[in-house]
């Protein structure tokens, strides 16, 4: 199963992302207004610079002796030229230079307007009908690097950003979500039985309807089913009441017949009578047992409910029943009582049934909650033990039996969250069957220090 | 013993009261609750047999304002219900046994007596009394070794006689004991069957008090 995302791995992470991007965003965007207006202002002042030099140029070029003379004009102080500049004649001869200039740069026929080439920004214009050219040269680089310095600074604070986004959000979705983790807590500490209301005052606006749903379908649950068994218990008592008057009208009708073939008709009709009582019993434990829970939400001591259990089954048993309960106080466990009656009796029906007539029924109980039902009957194939806990499914045997009784405990122990197992031979025996039941126990019992 | 049986369900109900009389207890039956607290408002019970849904209301309820009222008269419960928990809930309601429906009659007839037994302080079914050995889960009895045969009606005489080993019983008290409402008593039935047991167990078990009425002889 793929896993849960988790909310507040989500947010952080979608919100870092998302304030990253849309900085980044900002960022590109910034950058590139700036260098725009970058350009333009450089451009501007470049082309500024030219029209001033050559209006100047001119007027030394014209005034000096030699016209033609290349003249490179000195500076006053020395310094690493920025701006370098080229006038030349029509001819492209260079009439005055700056005085840190690379020719190289400059393309070898004067040209007009703006331009860039690999390395520089070059303008250039010309004054006296075309007879004076000017170009003046800007590196690239010193762009490039304002440029970069500009985002470099734009970007700086992101770093700063990212862990303290992550870290606010982080914070801040785990104090919202308090109230959601409490009830997470809440939910998942009660019982599996437990249908009460569930405390969800803590929770943030937007899940209170959830909580009030969750709410609402654990109400409905509990109605369902309390009407499921209440239903049961009722059609029990509808069916046992004529059951009875049959069976007791019956069995007075047998005192009454002479021994003959009619006594021995009744005899023929008590006894399915009986199986009769006995299988609709069975049926309604079967639906009872799988009417869902038998969590109970107050565990309770099992030790004297399983000594009751023994001891009115003992009175009208076919075998025996040796009970061994612990010693060290009681066993909290948190099945309900009425369905662990239901277990135990169909484990000791089972056991008296098939085991040696007349021999004992061992019945014991551990510290650790684990209920032990053995007989000593024939030993059951391993491959047959699997299939005992089925519906109608009866050993290879000649007593009667609906073949539920297995089937009906191993339902009631799924729904108590017992485990049920079944062992033949007999743990620690060569024959013999084992029903065992390991009963979820709620405190363990007390450590015995000595 | 006399015993009211409390049951609405008219075949069950007639078949339990003829299983009891037949043991030789009186039986009182009555459908409903109304019915049965007027009855135990007049006479004085042995042993209740008490269903548990009833018409008018549930057999727990009368048991528990018995209870309360400081009545310790013996109720075994016949119910339909057989879930652990309406079994302790009628067993903390003071009920001194539970029976689930469908059950055999043979089985409740046990359980009376057992009651019955507990209820006189002798759980134990043996007793000796002189040359007897008497049986009362069985209903057997030996004189001097031999197998005695006695009736129902001698049986409920002797076991009335047993459960209050030093007390004198009046005729009234003993027809109480044996026969139910309205049924036809001869005048002398009880004299008759006090007469026949003497016959069969010996004169000196039952000491009549002149007037008075009979008690256990000091055999």
């Amino acid at each position: 199963m793929k896993r849960a995302p988790s909310l507040q791995r989500r947010l952080s992470l979608g919100l870092t992302l998302g304030v990253s991007l849309l900085w980044l965003a900002a960022t590109a965007a910034t950058t590139l207004i700036v260098g725009h207006a970058l350009d333009k202002t450089l451009d501007s002042a470049l082309k500024e610079t030219a029209q001033r030099m050559l209006s100047l140029a001119v007027v030394e070029i014209i005034n000096r002796d030699e016209a033609d003379l290349l003249q490179q004009v000195a500076s006053f102080s020395a310094h690493e030229e920025y701006i370098t500049y080229l006038v030349r004649g029509v001819d492209g001869k260079p009439l005055l230079v700056s005085h840190d200039i690379d020719l190289s740069v400059f393309p070898d026929t004067p040209q007009t307007g703006l331009r860039s080439t690999a390395t520089h920004r070059v303008y250039g214009i010309s004054a006296v009908s075309d007879t004076f050219f000017i170009e003046v040269a800007e590196p690239l680089s010193s762009r490039r690097q304002a440029k970069w310095q500009t985002t470099g600074l734009l970007l700086l604070p992101l770093a700063g950003l990212i862990p303290l986004i992550l870290i606010g959000t982080w914070w801040l979705v785990r104090h919202t979500l308090q109230g959601v983790r409490a009830y997470r807590d809440t939910l998942e500490s009660r019982g599996a039985g437990d249908l009460s209301r569930v405390a969800g005052q803590d929770l943030p606006a937007e899940l209170l309807p959830v909580a009030s749903a969750v709410d609402h379908l654990l109400e409905r649950l509990r109605c369902t089913l309390e009407a499921e068994r209440s239903f049961t218990a009722n059609s029990a008592h509808e069916l046992r009441t004529p059951l009875a008057s049959s069976l007791a009208q019956l069995q007075r009708l047998r005192r009454e017949v002479p021994d003959g073939p009619v006594q021995q008709r009744a005899k023929h009709i008590e006894a399915s009578l009986q199986d009769l009582s006995r299988l609709s019993q069975k049926l309604m434990q079967l639906a009872r047992a799988e009417s869902g829970s038998f969590l109970t939400q107050t565990p309770q001591d099992v030790v004297p409910l399983i000594a009751h259990l023994v001891d009115d089954f003992q009175r009208t048993s076919a075998s025996p029943i040796v009970l061994s309960l612990p010693d060290n106080g009681p066993v909290t466990a948190s099945i309900e009582p009425d369905a662990l009656a239901i277990v135990l009796r169909n484990l000791m029906e089972n056991a008296v049934k098939h085991g040696h007539p007349g021999s004992p029924v061992n019945v014991s109980l551990t510290d650790a909650g684990t209920l032990r039902v053995v007989n000593t009957g024939p030993v059951v194939p391993n491959a047959r033990l699997s299939r005992l806990t089925e519906r109608f499914q009866r050993g290879e045997t000649r007593t009667r039996g609906s073949g539920l009784g297995l089937a009906i405990a191993q339902a009631i122990a799924d729904g108590a969250g017992a485990r049920l197992t079944l062992i033949s031979p007999a743990s620690g025996r060569s024959d013999g069957f084992e029903a065992r039941l390991q009963l979820i126990v709620v405190t363990a019992p007390p450590l015995s220090l000595s | 013993m006399r015993l009211l049986l409390v049951e609405d369900a008219a075949l069950l109900g007639e078949a339990v009261r003829d299983q009891i009389s037949e043991d030789g207890h009186a039986v009182d039956w009555v459908h409903c609750l109304d019915h049965a607290a007027a009855s135990l408002a007049t006479t004085v019970y042995d042993l209740i047999l008490l269903d548990l849904m009833l018409p008018d209301g549930q057999g727990l309820d009368l048991l528990k304002r018995r209870r309360q009222g400081g009545d310790t008269t013996p109720v075994i419960i016949l119910t339909a219900r057989d879930q652990l928990s309406d079994r302790i809930d009628g067993l903390n309601a003071g009920a001194d046994d539970y029976l689930v429906k469908p059950f055999d009659l043979s089985e409740l007839s046990a359980r009376v007596a057992a009651v019955a037994r507990r209820y006189t302080g002798n759980p134990n079914p043996l007793i000796h009394l002189g040359a007897l050995e008497i049986d009362l889960a069985n209903h057997t009895l030996m004189r001097a070794g031999q197998p005695v045969a006695l009736t129902a009606r001698e049986w409920a005489l002797l076991e009335a006689l047993l459960q209050r080993p030093h007390a004198l019983l009046s005729r009234s008290q003993l027809e109480d004991r044996l026969y139910a409402f309205g049924a036809e008593i001869e005048s002398n039935a009880i004299e008759v069957h006090i007469s026949r047991l003497r016959k069969k167990l010996g004169h000196s078990v039952i000491d009549t008090v002149r007037g008075m009425g009979y008690r256990l002889g000091q055999a």
